[in-house]
């Protein structure tokens, strides 16, 4: 528990040019899962953060809005540089990887129609969904003793896939509802 | 066929849940899908599976790119980047400023509560967007087979996701699914 301390004392400074590269890199890595290779780079390889730090982020940024992997950018690039910083990551992670996997992927658009790539598109697209669903048990696992965690996750499938609710009236409905009944000592009033 | 009007109304539209997407934008997917193809029919529900497919396939900010394809196939490349803009640009300057805040109050009561509940209607959002892309397109059994593959491989061995999409679309090249 005490090494997290030494690791913030040893840490080397960040540069505003090695948050823009490092995060260029993650994001042209960043195939399927973007944040498995955001711990990669940013804990394994960089150690600018410990993975306790990581993951203090990480579920403060699971449930900003917006994609997670760029409010991860945005918070690691603030932390240690501010608000610089957090340009200097964004414009990493955006500006070269956008433009590169836009005019890739437009290109493949343009010739979805010919029967081998339709093919290839569909087996990507049923694998990736299999990877968002695993992705979200995984999630869901830590919350297995928690009845009402479960039934609130069911509500929000159920609202969204099933019943095809807007996202914004299950995010109204269930948030207000959720937070109302996760008492931060739960046992003692449930 | 597409007025000027209808790619404001899907900025807009995208912005809006860019904003709520609590838990990351694949929860927005099923929204989206229910916006762009079955109320406007301005894509085909094949066209959506393959803006999906697509960026899973290539590199970068993937959701981002999703969002941009969809506004390039309605207005081309200024509604494409008006797209990618508000996809990110309103929840970084949200989670630059909350970043702040939370860091300060991090060991308070309320902060863990929020955390708690919040942590599982994202979950089940997460899990929705991945139901509702797995059954787009009139999948057949081989292509659930693949998802159900997938959602096993992921959970039980830690093999790199990449393998598992590269098998998918080997699969689905070959004329299986």
């Amino acid at each position: 528990m005490s090494s997290a301390l030494n690791e913030v004392e040893t840490r080397p400074p960040v540069t505003l040019g090695a948050l823009f590269v490092a995060f260029l890199k993650t994001s042209m890595y960043g195939f399927g899962g973007p944040i498995v290779w955001v711990r990669r780079i940013i804990v394994d390889e960089r150690h600018w953060l410990s993975d306790r730090d990581f993951a203090d982020i990480l579920s403060f940024c699971q449930f900003m809005p917006g994609p997670n992997v760029v409010s991860i950018t945005v918070c690691i690039g603030a932390k240690f540089r501010g608000p610089a910083g957090a340009l200097a990551s964004l414009a990493g992670f955006i500006l070269v990887p956008w433009t590169i996997g836009f005019a890739l992927g437009a290109l493949l658009l343009s010739y979805a129609q010919t029967p081998l790539l339709q093919g290839i598109l569909h087996g990507v697209a049923a694998a990736a969904a299999g990877l968002l669903i695993a992705t979200g048990i995984r999630l869901l696992l830590p919350h297995r003793h928690r009845p009402i965690a479960l039934v609130v996750a069911a509500l929000a499938f159920g609202g969204l896939a099933l019943a095809q609710l807007p996202l914004l009236v299950v995010v109204l409905g269930l948030v207000p509802l959720s937070i109302a009944l996760a008492h931060p000592d739960s046992v003692s009033a449930r | 066929m597409n007025s000027p009007g209808a790619s404001v109304s899907l900025v807009g539209h995208i912005a809006l849940l860019a904003i709520i997407s609590f838990g990351g934008v694949p929860g927005v997917l099923p929204d989206l899908r229910d916006f762009v193809v079955t109320a406007n029919g301005w894509l085909s529900d094949r066209d959506f599976a393959n803006c999906f497919a697509v960026v899973q396939a290539i590199p970068g900010p993937n959701m981002i790119l999703m969002m941009s394809f969809i506004g390039w196939k309605l207005g081309g490349l200024p509604v494409a980047i008006a797209s990618a803009l508000v996809t990110f640009g309103p929840p970084c300057a949200l989670s630059y400023t909350a970043f702040h805040f939370w860091d300060r109050f991090r060991e308070t009561g309320w902060q863990q509560r929020v955390r708690r509940g919040l942590a599982p209607v994202t979950i089940g959002l997460v899990i929705a967007g991945g139901y509702v892309m797995a059954r787009v397109g009139d999948s057949g059994w081989a292509s659930l087979a693949v998802t159900a593959a997938a959602i096993a491989l992921m959970l039980l061995t830690r093999i790199n996701p990449l393998w598992l999409v590269a098998a998918g679309g080997a699969l689905g090249g070959l004329g299986v699914l």
